[in-house]
């Protein structure tokens, strides 16, 4: 499979080795889900392809309960993926880069929820414990 | 001036931070049982912990990434997932012996019951971590952790006789009295005392959180190859305290109160109120530091946000992880569970769970794409290759040993 970013011209990646169980970062690099499985686009099921059937293509980096199926077989319906496009990927290296924020996809509901409904509600839950420190590590903004 | 100060604080931090409630209680109860026969295991576990910890601290500065990441990526989901049950149960374990300890120790001050002070001690630990910042924590826990170096002192206060210490701790396997499947029993608790995986877990997830560089990795091998040793040490002194003054009476360390009564004995009130100081020190840094352990691993296999480095809104799944550990803490010592068997249960499994850990970190210091030019170098593999079958031998020899000797009784 070749990926065609900008930023690294044409590149051969290996699923396995370069993509799946890999940390993805947001736009930020904030952490976001560690990619658990891929979707692909459809190839026509059964019989012989023609020619002509272009080559699937990765269209989205999934992560959640999907990793279930990875340990132990089977798969998920396709409305219960949590995913993220693989149009938002800007970089594929050590960890896999997002162009965009991790708030704005589908991988980081679970981390939404229990910030609104437990732990902002606790007391000194957006209290940042480094902000004295000003190496730019802290806080990237709404720290209370 | 700086630099000197901020190197004699790692050192002093490491050799509070290395001792936890395994090690006081496995080695008094060691020293007790077989005098200074097993003080070899401790000077192996402590080689071994530095080879490793130096190398998941090069891991993390060096690649920004922290142990559990790298598990996963290098062996897959299906051996990832396994390894991260057994090590989060037996950080689990861990952390409630912690906290048991913590209880044990003011039950000594107080002379109220323990389990009173389990859920204050739980609630302590939680509030450091939600509030207090990660240098400060560390620093101070290991600092008032240093009071341990009492047991020293009251080993030379015993006046014991030294060339009678020397010649059990040099003459290598003597069982006395004992069996000899119990005698290797202790070998592997005090060797998975030595090693816990939490210490890998929270050093490469520490080195991460105190955002260390290459700059910092000669700082960080100083830490550990001065600091790691001396704490070692104080290993050997509560094993000798307890060998000069329990194991001629044939008392066998069942209770925390016993791992300090030779302390009482050499320097009265005093020395006892400072070492109690050092046991909730110490066990209350091991708390923290296992309560974070068991969040690192998790949102780390996961990809979580997670340090705490972030506000607790930042990195909302991992507090929530740390909190539900520390109840099911305060649960499982409420049922009135003996810490001690807890603590050297725990002990046991941390041998059985050792390889799972270290030889991640081993394949990934050996890997130029993350590691660059700090890649292990020759001989450092060569011992740390020996330290690879070492570890399977007690891993593989934990499980029988305990059953044969029905957890060394």
């Amino acid at each position: 499979m070749t990926t065609g970013s900008a930023d690294q011209g044409s590149r051969f990646l290996d699923a396995q080795l370069h993509l799946l169980d890999r940390q993805v970062l947001d736009v930020a690099g904030i952490p976001v889900a560690v990619v658990d499985d891929l979707e692909l686009s459809d190839v026509p099921a059964g019989g012989e392809l023609p020619v002509d059937t272009p080559p699937p293509v990765i269209t989205a980096l999934l992560s959640g309960p999907v990793l279930g199926t990875r340990i132990f077989g089977g798969r998920p319906p396709k409305s219960r993926r949590h995913r993220t496009p693989w149009t938002a990927v800007s970089k594929v290296g050590v960890v896999i880069s997002l162009a965009i924020p991790g708030e704005t996809t589908d991988l980081t509901w679970t981390e939404r929820w229990v910030r609104d409904h437990v732990i902002a509600r606790i007391p000194g839950g957006r209290h940042d414990p480094e902000r004295k420190q000003n190496d730019g590590s802290t806080s990237k903004g709404g720290g209370s | 001036m700086r630099k000197v100060l901020g190197l004699a604080l790692g050192i002093l931090t490491a050799i509070g931070g290395f001792l936890d409630i395994g090690d006081l209680v496995t080695n008094a109860v060691v020293g007790s049982r077989f005098g200074l026969s097993l003080g070899w295991v401790v000077v192996v576990g402590v080689i071994g912990i530095c080879v490793f910890a130096q190398m998941a601290g090069r891991v993390a500065a060096v690649s920004g990434r922290a142990t559990f990441e790298l598990i996963r990526e290098r062996l897959g989901p299906r051996v990832a997932v396994l390894n991260l049950g057994a090590s989060f149960l037996i950080n689990l374990m861990t952390l409630t012996a912690e906290v048991g300890g913590v209880a044990l120790a003011i039950q000594l001050i107080t002379s109220v019951s323990y389990l009173l002070w389990v859920p204050f001690a739980a609630v302590a630990v939680w509030l450091v971590i939600w509030r207090v910042r990660f240098t400060i924590m560390e620093n101070v826990a290991g600092l008032v952790g240093l009071c341990l170096i009492g047991f020293a002192v009251a080993l030379f206060l015993l006046n014991p006789d030294w060339s009678d210490l020397g010649r059990q701790a040099v003459q290598g396997v003597s069982t006395g009295t004992e069996k000899v499947s119990t005698y290797w029993f202790y070998a592997v608790a005090l060797f998975g005392a030595a090693m816990t995986p939490y210490e890998v877990f929270f050093f490469s997830s520490g080195a991460v959180e105190e955002g260390w560089t290459v700059k910092d990795l000669a700082q960080s091998r100083a830490n550990v190859l001065v600091g790691f040793p001396l704490g070692g040490a104080l290993s050997l002194a509560i094993a000798g305290c307890a060998a000069v003054v329990l194991l001629p009476q044939l008392i066998a360390v069942t209770a925390l109160s016993q791992v300090m009564l030779p302390v009482a004995e050499a320097g009265g009130k005093i020395l006892l109120a400072f070492i109690i100081l050092g046991v909730v020190a110490a066990t209350f840094g091991a708390a923290l530091e296992t309560t974070l352990s068991a969040g690192y691993t998790i949102a780390q296999f996961f990809g979580w946000p997670w340090g705490k480095f972030r506000p607790p809104a930042k990195a909302a799944r991992f507090h929530l992880l740390m909190i539900v550990c520390l109840i099911l803490g305060i649960g499982t010592l409420l049922t009135g569970v003996d810490p001690i068997t807890v603590t050297e249960i725990s002990v046991v499994f941390s041998a059985v769970a050792l390889p799972l850990t270290y030889l991640p970190i081993l394949i990934v210091a050996n890997d130029p794409e993350y590691m660059g030019e700090h890649v292990n170098g020759r001989t450092l593999n060569g011992i740390a290759l020996v330290y690879m079958v070492i570890i399977l031998i007690a891993s593989i020899a934990a499980i029988p040993l305990l059953i044969i000797t029905g957890a060394g009784q």
